[in-house]
């Protein structure tokens, strides 16, 4: 018994690492209709300008308290900087062509993204964990926890709940549900559905390098980053079904529970732990835990 | 008034609307007949921006749509309900109503008498209000579109085969609320497409014939011929 708390706790951390990287996957899917293979690229370039702010500012003397609110505006920088630039440039035009167009066209974009990183932020890896050693670990059941962990943890709640509050009981929230059921009616309903489309992608850069920049003061930043953080966000997105933000969140936590699970039980099983369950939930729900068939596109 | 200048469409290499002239002078009631394919909902469709004209041009009051972006024509007060009632399935039939209220920012007052209105020319609405609207009938959703495209059309409403798959009393139903709009909505320029018109003698004004994408003008007692 006195493994279970450990194991929710670390798995839990886990799956709010995971639940960043999926969430705003299948936000921009489920808006778009674009499987965004890109958005791996937003996730370590969020990593990157965080590493290198927080860098910054850890060298000019600034409090390590500060290293919090850095996180944040680096992932909004970035989501500032390329959300609406790149979907009016490259996106845009992708919308209701075939998935293969659309995987191509991210696809490129992710490589271009991955050379331009290395070109800024060269190929060695950064680390900046100020924000991790301000905040310094707690004893649970007589275990120590980094206390950023457990922020993480409640972090990912607040995201959850935050774009839950903003789809049901928002202006914004209400355009984009009406733009996901019917876009052509929206349209004559007086919807900007341009302006929408540009701006849930340009919600879901946003998470995708919030998820970058939580990650760096436990793990740093290295070429590569990206590619992870593609393959196993849609690994989750699948799992939970495509453009389901509940679903990516339950699915990280069964994802982020049995990486732990493996890594106490058979340590070498943790790394494919993701696909083995994608693999399972699949086989039983062709459309993931909260998917539909028509929700489901690839 | 809502002018189409030769309008035309073309899609697939085929030419679906033939350099499309007519008027939808304000205040009358204009019924467009033809058969499945003859291009009604390409003409409603059009008007909307939901097609590129490829040449022509479509004005409302001497103003080009051309230079409106397709989701201004809301703006403009031009209100469509298309054949298939199209309910936000996850929203209440009011949050369907409110939509465009919503997307066109309009005030609390506009809004309140926007809906006010519309429950009152469709009292079964209100009773309606709370219902998903995807849990509609098809009766009921042909309603609801109307009053949806009543929320936004201030100068121009189109209606894209109203009738088409209703049982026939509900279409009676639709006729008189018709009628009742059209008796309290004075200034409001109506176009109606319909394979089968009969059900509009009461209300309409005049009568265009299509046919393979090309538009004439017709009269109502010739149309049924």
């Amino acid at each position: 018994m006195d493994i279970i708390i450990p194991l929710l706790v670390d798995g839990l951390a886990a799956a709010s690492l995971i639940f960043f990287i999926a969430v705003g996957l299948t936000l921009v899917f489920s808006v778009l209709r674009v499987l965004n293979v890109a958005h791996g690229s937003f996730y370590s370039i969020g990593a990157y300008v965080a590493v290198s702010i927080g860098g910054w500012a850890a060298s000019a003397g600034l409090s390590p308290w500060l290293s919090f609110p850095i996180l944040l505006i680096s992932a909004a920088l970035v989501a500032a900087l390329l959300g609406p630039f790149i979907e009016a440039t490259f996106i845009r035009y992708t919308y209701g062509k075939p998935e293969a167009l659309q995987i191509l066209v991210t696809f490129a974009l992710f490589l271009i993204f991955e050379d331009l990183q290395k070109l800024v932020f060269g190929v060695q890896a950064h680390y900046q964990d100020a924000a991790m050693q301000v905040l310094g670990v707690s004893e649970i059941g007589g275990i120590i926890y980094l206390n950023y962990q457990l922020l993480l943890i409640a972090l990912a709640v607040v995201v959850v709940v935050s774009l839950r509050l903003l789809m049901r009981h928002t202006r914004l929230g209400k355009l984009i549900l009406a733009v996901v059921a019917d876009p052509e009616v929206s349209v004559t309903l007086g919807i900007n559905a341009r302006q929408v489309y540009s701006i849930a992608f340009t919600i879901g850069v946003f998470l995708a390098a919030l998820g970058g920049a939580l990650a760096t003061p436990t793990s740093g930043v290295a070429p590569g980053l990206g590619a992870e953080a593609i393959v196993l966000g849609f690994a989750v997105a699948a799992i939970g079904g495509l453009g389901q933000i509940e679903g990516a969140a339950l699915a990280a936590v069964i994802v982020g529970l049995s990486r732990v699970i493996a890594i106490y039980y058979a340590p070498a099983f943790e790394p494919v732990m993701p696909y083995l369950v994608m693999l399972v939930v699949l086989l039983v729900r062709p459309y993931g835990l909260f998917g539909t068939a028509q929700a489901r596109r690839i | 008034m809502l002018v189409l200048h030769n309008a035309r469409v073309e899609f697939g290499g085929h030419t679906v609307l033939r350099d499309v002239s007519f008027e939808l002078p304000q205040g009358r009631t204009t019924v467009m007949i033809g058969r499945n394919g003859a291009g009604k909902t390409t003409t409603l469709r059009t008007i909307m921006g939901l097609l590129p004209l490829s040449a022509g041009r479509i004005t409302i009051d001497g103003q080009d749509l051309a230079e409106v972006p397709d989701h201004g024509r809301a703006a403009l007060g031009i209100g469509y309900a298309p054949e298939d009632r199209r309910m936000i399935p996850g929203f209440t039939v009011e949050e369907n109503l409110l939509l465009p209220t919503l997307a066109l920012k309009l005030d609390q007052s506009t809004t309140r008498e926007r809906l006010g209105s519309v429950y009152e020319l469709m009292p079964e609405l209100r009773e309606l209000s709370r219902r998903p609207g995807g849990s509609l009938s098809g009766g009921q959703g042909k309603m609801v579109a109307l009053g949806r495209a009543l929320m936004v059309a201030t100068r121009v409403i189109l209606l894209d085969e109203p009738f088409q798959g209703l049982a026939p009393a509900l279409a009676l139903n639709y006729a008189r609320t018709l009628a009742k709009v059209r008796d309290q909505r004075k200034d409001l320029t109506l176009l109606v497409t319909e394979s089968s018109p009969q059900l509009l003698g009461g209300v309409t004004d005049r009568a265009l014939q299509i046919e393979r994408g090309e538009v004439m003008e017709t009269t109502l007692a010739e149309a049924r011929h």
